[in-house]
């Protein structure tokens, strides 16, 4: 995934990706990532967390305009099963 | 070449050869430990500019999905992986979309779609004006070790669909 990001991008495409392992992500250097705290198959959270899935969309919305450096990733704040801070 | 496919074409074809006995036996740990992991030293990047309410947005998974009436499934057995993608148009839903992807646990994504492709989230914020436009259709991929097919025949193909699509803004929910 990572390859393919990197790709678009150089290809003239923005690109944010979503990420849960730091030391996989240092490897293949994403343009733009957001690293989460869950598990591989729900990278947005729980199931149903409507609310949850709309923050880390926004979340990587104001990431694509505050991101200014090549390979920044944003550590999210979410946990699983516990409510998002305010 | 973003990357340096000379040197890991003979790294991987030793890794297939090694890793064949353990992939079939299912012993994922040990073959992604030996895995000949590409690590670029730059980062392409191209200047974010203008708002995400002007802009068309297009989203990607690695989750597997494919629509079950009318798209194959993605090969599973194969310790390649499957370099092939699919598109899934914006009006999916979840009921449409089956998964094949044999190395991660789909079981929650069957529930709920949107945590590997948080399609109806987007729709949303297409809707709201947040985003400018959600495109027609989205991408699929698969489990892939093979890295060389994917980076110079489907990832071309791929980039060429989207720049097709007027796409702006890429997603991307790996599993």
């Amino acid at each position: 995934m990572g390859l393919i990001q990197r790709m678009a991008e150089e290809a003239g495409v923005w690109t944010i990706s979503m990420g849960n392992a730091a030391d996989r992500m240092a490897h293949i250097k994403p343009p733009r990532a957001m690293l989460v705290k869950f598990a591989r198959g729900s990278m947005l959270g729980e199931p149903g967390n409507v609310k949850r899935q709309r923050r880390i969309i926004l979340d990587a919305l104001a990431a694509l305009q505050t991101m200014t450096e090549p390979g920044t990733i944003q550590e999210l704040p979410y946990r699983w099963k516990q409510p998002d801070p305010e | 070449m973003p990357i340096d496919l000379d040197k890991f074409k003979p790294a991987y074809e030793k890794w297939v050869e090694e890793s064949l006995p353990d992939f079939r036996a299912g012993n994922m740990t040990e073959i992604v430990k030996k895995y000949p992991f590409i690590s670029p030293d730059d980062i392409p990047w191209t200047a974010y500019a203008g708002q995400p309410s002007d802009q068309t947005f297009a989203l990607v998974t690695s989750g597997g999905l494919y629509l079950k009436d009318s798209q194959p499934p993605f090969d599973t057995e194969s310790i390649h992986g499957d370099t092939s993608f699919r598109e899934i148009p914006k009006t999916v839903r979840q009921r449409d979309i089956g998964i094949a992807h044999a190395h991660y646990d789909h079981s929650l994504a069957e529930q709920d779609i949107n945590i590997v492709f948080p399609i109806q989230r987007f729709v949303e914020l297409e809707d709201e004006g947040i985003i400018g436009k959600l495109a027609d259709t989205h991408y699929s991929f698969s489990y892939v070790n093979d890295v060389v097919s994917l980076v110079t025949e489907t990832v071309p193909e791929f980039i060429s669909r989207i720049k097709a699509a007027g796409i702006d803004v890429l997603f991307l929910v790996p599993v």
